[in-house]
């Protein structure tokens, strides 16, 4: 890994780069909102508008799937989405250390969302009445419920950590065999090297490579960033949503609002 | 007859793999290359899988989206959902391929 990787580009010493670049998102993010929330008019224009949009776009997401109570928790949510998807994009510049291509930040979030969706629960229906639900829904398969449960919500940070860390490290790795293959050690190097076979093989594979990775790696890197950050918070919002829907079940039947399931 | 055929072209280019472990394996411990080979095979199992069960997700939502186009936008959410729950066990199995390929856990 030491051949293939490089230092990044900003580097604090006695800090892990990873840590870094976590600081340089919360920067962004604090400065975006910042910058939305001065003079806040009536007709928005500008990063106010933009921000709008997309708090637009998280509200209508959280009307799908958690019904209106659900307006509440969009700080949580749209916290999460907009701090995983800017720290998704950053990892893609070449020369950073992506916060999410590392196993802490994943991890962090993941029980951040496992702590939360637990507490809310707790909170919205008590602790004796949430924990009944973990014994299934006929009360004499409680000892065939309970440890199905268990495993199948300690599984859910679990994934929700390998997901998002594979996807990223993942595409990480992939690019940096690539401008190792195509760089100076490489293709590239070949080409420059002076012998003819060099500069013919080496120029047009370097070539094809570079094409290949500005025209399809890239823009595949760039969905996937948006598409886990995405996924991320619909689990959120689903592991939510099945904390407190249990309360309608017992209490209410009232019949559910369209689009909550 | 041709599937005969393809096991037989696989075996003959997995038979310089197998050399290699051995030969791997006779220097040292046997744990190296049959690491390396467990990570490439695992993956291409996990791979093959995970394309089998997207093509069945993608091929029932375009299905149901051509049976009831008004639906359309939220059987495409729910495609992208399934897809991405999915590739996730293909993802799981990249985590533990890199783990045995860069962390080698045992030597």
């Amino acid at each position: 890994m030491g051949v293939i990787e490089h230092a990044p580009i900003v580097h604090l010493p006695g800090i892990p780069d990873h840590v870094t670049y976590t600081w340089l998102v919360m920067i962004i993010l604090t400065a975006l909102a910042f910058a939305a929330s001065r003079n806040v008019a009536l007709v928005p224009r500008g990063v106010q508008n933009l921000m709008e949009v997309v708090l637009e776009q998280f509200l209508t997401l959280i009307d799908d799937v958690m019904g209106p109570e659900g307006r509440r928790y969009l700080p949580l949510i749209a916290t999460l989405g907009l701090f995983i998807f800017g720290s998704n994009l950053i990892g893609i510049v070449p020369g950073t250390t992506g916060p999410t291509a590392n196993l802490n930040t994943t991890a962090a979030c993941a029980l951040i969302v496992f702590v939360a969706y637990h507490a809310i629960g707790i909170k919205k229906q008590g602790l004796g009445h949430y924990l009944k639900h973990f014994m299934g829904p006929v009360p004499a398969l409680a000892p065939l419920m309970v440890p199905i449960e268990l495993i199948s919500h300690l599984a859910r940070p679990l994934s929700l950590t390998l997901r998002l860390f594979g996807n990223m490290f993942g595409g990480h790795i992939l690019l940096a065999i690539i401008f190792f293959l195509m760089g100076l050690d490489g293709l590239i190097g070949w080409a420059l090297s002076g012998s003819a076979a060099g500069a013919v093989v080496g120029g047009l594979g370097g070539l094809i490579m570079i094409v290949f990775t500005v025209g399809f790696l890239y823009p595949l890197k760039l969905l996937v960033a948006l598409l886990q950050a995405f996924i991320f918070v619909m689990l959120t919002m689903l592991y939510i949503a099945g904390a407190i829907e249990e309360a309608e079940h017992s209490e209410h039947h009232s019949p559910p609002a369209s689009g909550h399931h | 007859m041709r599937r005969t055929l393809m096991l037989m072209v696989l075996g003959v280019l997995g038979a310089p793999a197998l050399a290699h472990a051995a030969e791997g394996a006779a220097s040292g411990s046997w744990v190296g290359p049959f690491a390396v080979l467990a990570a490439g095979v695992g993956m291409a199992i996990a791979a093959g899988l995970c394309g089998l069960g997207q093509g069945r997700a993608v091929a029932s939502a375009v299905d149901a989206m051509a049976r009831q186009p008004g639906a359309a936008a939220r059987i495409q959410t729910a495609m992208i959902i399934g897809l991405a729950l999915i590739e996730s066990l293909a993802i799981y199995v990249l985590v533990v391929a890199m783990i045995l390929l860069f962390v080698q856990p045992i030597k």
